[in-house]
């Protein structure tokens, strides 16, 4: 890293928006997934024209540029796999502009998703992409990552609630696709930046759609003793065109690890829970939590409850929403997965997770939107022992391999970021990767932006990549 | 003549010769704003497609891709025009889950073929285009006309999970996948909605359903003047009623729209009444949900003091809906000569519909607005010739119809206008900003520029 | 690879630092990350920074001190974190640490050693320094010196506004009596008077009493009892708390009550986990167990027992700041609100982003002043979007500073503890 690089940097920004010690860049070699990687500088814009100034110096200097904004996604889509400058988002927070009449809010990248709805909740508004992260992610990370959560069942992801975007090109121009109301003639450039995980533009302003609160919503938990009966329920449900707005999957094994964490009164001896949401108008609702409730039944539900208030509703969520971290209870470490299957094969998925862990002898977890057929079983394993650590891996590779056979997709919300690329090739073919590198190359030609993503670095099928070094923790401990 | 026998003939040597016509009539019949084609392609399969691209790429020609042809008048003339591809030979559903409502089907899928396929499950795909009749699922999606049903269920981005395509290589590519929910690389399929074939060939769509919702119901509600509509329909939208459809008529869209009605002499029990702005709400849901919805809706007309207002029967819903989703259609065809313009504006704002009603008052032109939802307007200008003095003043409008648009933060494009027009006015508009970055798709898809050259905005 | 210290006390292990998965969902709950946004003063970042420095990849030098120093202890991001990250644990074994081997500059070692170690364990001296303090507030010293610009050419005249008002007479008198319940004794527990407490909220401390024998509590306050030692503890200065918690559980033990009571939410979270000031193989270490079990916040102790004494109906609307170490570290956040909802008349309404601290933090806003004084003008911002008139909370500390926010900003709203608007509210019996 040149140090006129820093020097300029410094007079661009002020030396506080700036940090170049190793004792600070270590802080930004982690995300919330098991990569690492180590950026050469951090600087944290506070405008549009800030980092359009970073990426003229970056372009000068010919240093690679990742955008960052909280660091809690789960494929290293927001770290330095090619070293270069991070820049993070996280102090252009501010909200630009409510347009309650229209529906719209206009933001920077680095307000924090929770922190929309809290803004307009008021006025009986939300921002409905609802990451399990998202009282710390930020809406620019969103969109970068597409990312989606329990309620886009019925609401979408990020992108069907983003109409327009402000960017940032590699050479510093400043663009804006997509316009506040209805669409704008000529290509779905919105649709295509959303979920290119940074590596095509960095976003610096961001118009999302409101949703307005439902008028009536009724959270159900269903208990069932054997998880086929689980996920037959969940393949009832969809086959029968009931629409809930959410509809989330624990096994028993993680139930109790949540349990332990927010004692929501989860059942301790279930096999595995559905927790399905249905909202909509009162009478809307009355029929499909009925319509629910049934399917549940007919599959051997062992007991439906329905969440009486506010509080309980808020309860069930909370267990939900915080199950990945939960687990952090159980193993010393554990490694999310992120698959997608068709909905009508998702008996046979959880059966072959299932026998695929006790080849590898794990106990693997799963915690997911079943209503989406997006998968995350969880791999919990100690890094101290290597051969665990290899057989984690292996049992993970397995498990995604099996998803794309089954006609499904190699990340349903997390992204392939470095720790799937190399798993493309199960997917797409050279043809196509050609033209998908064409795309890339239109706007990011000398690969400045977040090298090293989605793009597999290897030829022919690869390997998930995981850190091949097991954590290290402190020696007295 | 000698041209184009060879072309012929030698695309009969690379497909045989079943697959080429160079019939002078059927030519025509492919012919866009009087442009027609060297020779018609019909493959019957994705390779095939793909053979026509890579013959293109080598003879250097200009390949436009059709279905039913039904809305050939989008866009821009083409600047080249040397092979038509009809696509409908490419017909089969490739994949159809019904228990996970996913699909995946041909390009030359006919709307309505798929429709009855879909219904025998309980399942729908909400494409409510014009033309329903005979449009193939692919040309609806490439001519990025509205869906009566985006108030509900959105845009196909919305509803779009995956496609495979031709690209300018000559190149089969496919993106997204066949499931709802998928991040697993860049979303180009999303970039072929409304492109006009000016990317790649799509060759196959995988999408979503849903299912057929139990009961319909519908509302018709009048008003002496705009503000009184205006009202009543931002009271629907802060009631926070789940309506599949809301649109809002002028006087003159009343009048044709029961024009329409009474030559399909079907029983409509509603009343339109030509010399008011009509409310026109469309809903659907469960037997227990229809009812009260509509009993909301008359509480909220009689609030807003509407000069009347009626509940119409799943029928009579479901005819009046119709006519309007065709309104596209026939429109076009109202008058001897039409320029349709689609305008999107902020919802909340009046003030600019009446600012387009004063562009054809000033122009002595007679216009019907029709309000989509999602702030979509339909502004049609009607004139009885097509003469010089009646273009003069298309052309005119059409200068200040785009302006008005882009200075409410809209954008206005002309849907139909005559062909004629096309030749003074870019029906695309003014070129917006990011005109560079589509060049840049386009390039990257299309480097040889084979796919409906000029079709697209600036020039693309 | 660094020998580490000999650090007195439980001292975290492996599984305590791995249970961080480094999700980052403590991030926006930290106040100090909602400041600056580095990672480094962020609960992720600072559990990393301690790995690092722990396996001798990072220096225990300036740059981690600083974030160390920089946290407020607030604990918010265990009420964040999934995984159940005991930070409280993990940040006051960094700062033993620091204080064992990290030199710090000399004035500030001179002010901590004062402070920690010679001022808040010794009930007289504390009673000593509140008179020279209550001398300057009343003899005109203090208007004098408000008035000349003396402090603010000392850069003094933030910290000045935040000092407690010493009161009149001391609670100290109190210490060693028993206040009998009225009617029926449906309870008898112990109360934990603080040490600054003594000086400057006997007021509280008397209100606290008044309620609790309203409510039938028979009320002992031991004679023996001393500082708790969270500040001590909270500083890193270890052997200390060690000390008056040995002296505490002495003081309080085989007292036989059904309870031990405070009105300090600081105060109450130390006492519950003064088993973590002792190894479990330590001699200490079972009476600590049992001593933290025994305690309980005044708001927690009156909401489960139920309140029986009559109440005057007061029209207010009022709002409540959760005090961090009642809400993160004894995680009891709807016992105090459902005080407040149990007085006739009251309008309660909810104060957004309650559970971010208001800036007080012990010591904090001493140490970090200009810090705690950015927390502090956003909690007053969201205060008055509230339109209380009234802000309670249920910690002196937080009392103090948000005392110091009304005034700085000139919200003209009143700021009570809990039990002090109960107070207020009791029919004269």
């Amino acid at each position: 890293m040149p140090a006129s690089l820093l020097r300029e940097l410094n007079s661009l920004l002020g030396p506080s928006n700036v940090l170049h010690k190793i004792e600070d860049l270590v802080l930004y070699e982690y995300d919330g997934s098991v990569e690492k990687a180590r950026p050469d500088l951090v600087v944290f814009p506070h405008t549009t024209e800030d980092v359009s100034r970073i990426l003229k110096l970056a372009t000068k200097y010919n240093v690679p540029i990742v955008g960052r904004g909280s660091g809690t996604g789960l494929s290293g889509g927001a770290l330095a796999r090619g070293g270069g400058t991070m820049i993070v988002f996280a102090r252009m927070n501010r909200i630009l502009e409510l347009d309650l009449e229209n529906a719209r809010a206009v933001v920077q990248p680095g307000v924090v998703n929770l922190d929309i709805t809290r803004a307009v909740e008021h006025a009986g508004l939300y921002f409905a992409p609802d990451p399990s992260s998202q009282k710390s992610c930020t809406i620019g990370g969103n969109v970068a990552e597409n990312a989606g959560g329990p309620h886009t069942l019925a609401y979408g992801v990020t992108v069907n609630h983003v109409t327009a975007l402000e960017l940032v090109l590699p050479d510093g121009e400043i663009v804006r696709v997509g316009s506040k109301h209805g669409d704008t003639p000529g290509y779905d450039l919105c649709g295509l930046f959303v979920g290119s995980e940074g590596t095509l533009a960095l976003v610096t302003e961001i118009t999302v759609k409101l949703t307005r609160k439902a008028e009536a919503v009724k959270t159900l938990l269903a208990i069932f003793d054997a998880v086929d009966d689980a996920s037959n329920t969940v393949a009832e449900i969809t086959a029968r065109g009931i629409t809930p707005a959410a509809c989330e999957m624990v096994d028993g094994w993680t139930l109790c690890a949540i349990e332990d964490y927010i004692h929501a009164g989860f059942p301790r001896d279930s096999a595995a829970i559905l927790l399905v949401e249905v909202e909509g108008l009162r009478e809307a609702v009355e029929a499909q939590a009925a319509a629910v409730e049934d399917v549940c039944r007919t599959h051997h539900a062992r007991e439906v409850r329905i969440a009486r208030d506010d509080r309980e509703r808020d309860l069930l969520w909370k267990g939900r929403k915080n199950a990945f971290g939960a687990l952090g209870r159980l193993a010393p470490s554990n490694y999310v997965l992120d698959g997608v299957i068709p909905r009508s094969k998702l008996p046979q998925a959880l059966q072959q997770i299932q026998s695929i862990g006790k080849k590898y002898g794990f106990s693997i977890g799963n915690i997911f939107h079943a209503g989406d057929g997006n998968l995350h079983p969880i791999v919990l394993y100690d890094p101290r022992d290597p051969q665990q650590f290899e057989n984690a891996i292996a049992a993970s590779r397995e498990i995604i391999r099996y998803c794309v056979e089954l006609g499904g997709a190699l990340t349903g919300e997390h992204g392939v970021g470095m720790e799937k690329n190399e798993l493309m090739p199960l997917l797409f073919s050279d043809a196509d990767f050609d033209l998908m590198r064409r795309v890339h190359d239109a706007f990011n030609p000398d690969s400045s932006l977040n090298p090293g993503k989605i793009f597999p670095l290897s030829k022919g099928c690869g390997e998930i990549r995981v850190r091949k070094q097991a954590e290290t923790l402190p020696a007295h401990v | 003549m000698t041209a184009t026998a060879n072309l012929a003939t030698r695309l009969e040597s690379v497909l045989g010769a079943h697959r080429v016509v160079a019939a002078e009539p059927e030519l025509r019949e492919y012919a866009i704003d009087g442009m027609v084609p060297g020779a018609i392609v019909r493959p019957a399969s994705a390779q095939e497609a793909a053979e026509v691209a890579r013959f293109a790429i080598t003879e250097k020609l200009a390949i436009v891709a059709s279905g039913s042809r039904s809305k050939l008048d989008l866009g821009m003339p083409p600047a080249r025009y040397d092979l038509a591809l009809d696509m409908t030979g490419l017909h089969e559903i490739a994949h159809f889950d019904p228990g996970d409502l996913t699909l995946s089907v041909d390009a030359g899928m006919p709307l309505r073929q798929l429709a009855r396929m879909l219904a025998e499950k309980g399942q729908f795909l909400p494409l409510a285009v014009p033309c329903c009749e005979t449009s193939t699922v692919a040309g609806a999606l490439a001519s990025g006309i509205d869906s009566t049903l985006r108030k509900q269920y959105g845009t196909p981005r919305d509803f779009l999970i995956g496609a495979e395509f031709v690209d300018g290589k000559g190149a089969l590519c496919k993106s997204g996948g066949r499931v709802v929910k998928n991040v697993t690389g860049y979303d180009l399929h999303k970039l072929l909605i409304g492109s006009l074939g000016t990317l790649a060939l799509i060759t196959r769509l995988n999408f979503r359903t849903f299912t057929l919702p139990q009961a319909h119901g519908g509302q018709v509600a009048c008003f002496s003047n705009l503000e009184g509509a205006s009202a009543y329909r931002d009271a629907i939208e802060k009631s926070g009623l789940p309506l599949a459809n809301l649109e809002t008529l002028s006087p003159e869209m009343v009048a044709q729209t029961a024009a329409v009605l009474r030559e399909t002499s079907a029983e409509f029990a509603g009343r339109l009444d030509p010399a008011k702005w009509c409310v026109y709400a469309s809903f659907e849901g469960n037997e227990a949900v229809v009812p009260r919805i509509a009993r909301d809706l008359q509480k909220l007309a009689n609030e807003a003091a509407a000069a009347g207002s009626e509940i119409l029967d799943a029928a009579s819903d479901a005819h009046l809906g119709g006519i309007l989703r065709e309104a596209f259609d026939w429109l076009r065809w109202a008058s001897p000569a039409v320029a349709l313009f689609r305008i999107a504006l902020p919802q909340s704002n009046p003030g600019d519909l009446a600012n387009l009603l004063r562009v054809a008052q000033d122009s002595s032109l007679r216009a019907a607005l029709l309000v989509r939802a999602a702030g979509i307007v339909h502004f049609t200008l009607f004139v009885e010739s097509e003469n010089e003095s009646a273009l003069h003043a298309l052309e005119n409008a059409a200068a200040r119809v785009f302006s008005l648009a882009g200075a409410g933060h809209g954008h206005a494009t002309l849907l139909h206008a005559p062909s004629k027009l096309k030749s003074r006015v870019n029906v695309w508009g003014p070129n917006r900003a990011d005109l560079g970055m589509m060049r840049h798709v386009k390039h990257s898809f299309d480097p040889r520029n084979i796919f409906a050259p000029g079709r697209f905005v600036g020039g693309i | 690879m660094r020998t580490p210290a000999n650090i007195p006390g439980a001292v975290p292990v492996y599984e305590d630092f791995a249970r961080c998965v480094h999700c980052g969902l403590c991030l926006n709950n930290c106040p100090t990350y909602r400041l600056w946004h580095l990672e480094g003063d962020s609960p992720r970042g600072r559990i990393r920074q301690m790995i690092l420095v722990g396996n001798g990849e990072l220096p225990l030098a300036e740059g981690f001190v600083g974030h160390i120093d920089k946290c407020l202890d607030c604990r918010a991001c265990e009420t964040a974190c999934p995984s159940g990250v005991e930070y409280g644990k993990l940040v006051e074994h960094a700062r033993a640490r620091i204080e064992t081997e990290y030199k710090r500059p000399l004035f500030a070692r001179f002010t901590r050693n004062i402070v920690f170690k010679r001022l808040l364990p010794y009930p007289n001296r504390i009673a000593f320094a509140a008179r020279l303090l209550r001398f300057y507030q009343r003899s005109g010293l203090q208007s004098l010196a408000r008035a000349s610009r003396i402090l603010k050419l000392l850069g003094l005249a933030e910290r000045e506004r935040l000092l407690p008002r010493i009161d009149g007479h001391f609670f100290f008198r109190e210490l060693g009596k028993t206040f009998p319940a009225q009617g029926a004794r449906r309870a008898r527990v112990a109360f934990f008077a603080g040490c600054i407490a003594n000086v400057t909220f006997t007021k509280l401390n008397e209100a606290t009493i008044r309620v609790l024998t309203a409510n039938g509590c028979e009320v002992v306050v031991p004679s023996a009892q001393l500082c708790c030692g969270a500040l001590a503890a909270h500083a890193g200065v270890r052997e200390t708390a060690r000390q008056l918690a040995r002296k505490n559980i002495a003081a309080f033990g085989g007292g036989h009550f059904d309870a031990i009571l405070t009105n300090a939410a600081g105060c109450g979270s130390t006492l519950k986990e003064y088993d973590h000031l002792f190894s479990p193989n330590e001699p200490e270490h079972p009476a600590a167990v049992a001593f933290g079990n025994s305690m309980r916040d005044v708001t927690e102790f009156l909401a489960t027992l139920g309140l029986v004494a009559p109440l005057k109906e007061t029209r207010l609307r009022v709002t409540y700041q959760d005090s961090c170490h009642l809400l993160h570290g004894q995680k009891v956040r709807e016992a105090p609100r459902q005080l407040l909802r149990a007085i006739p008349g009251i309008e309660f309404v909810e104060l957004p982003y309650s559970d971010i601290c208001c800036g007080s933090a012990g010591v904090y806003n001493v140490t970090q002043t200009a810090a705690s004084l950015d927390l502090l003008k956003e909690k007053m911002d969201y205060a008055k979007i509230t339109r209380a008139t009234t802000i309670v909370t249920a910690n002196p500390g937080c009392l103090l500073q948000l005392r110091a926010g009304a005034e700085i900003h000139k919200t003209g709203q009143n700021v009570v503890h809990v039990v002090e608007l109960l107070d207020s509210v009791l029919k004269q019996s």
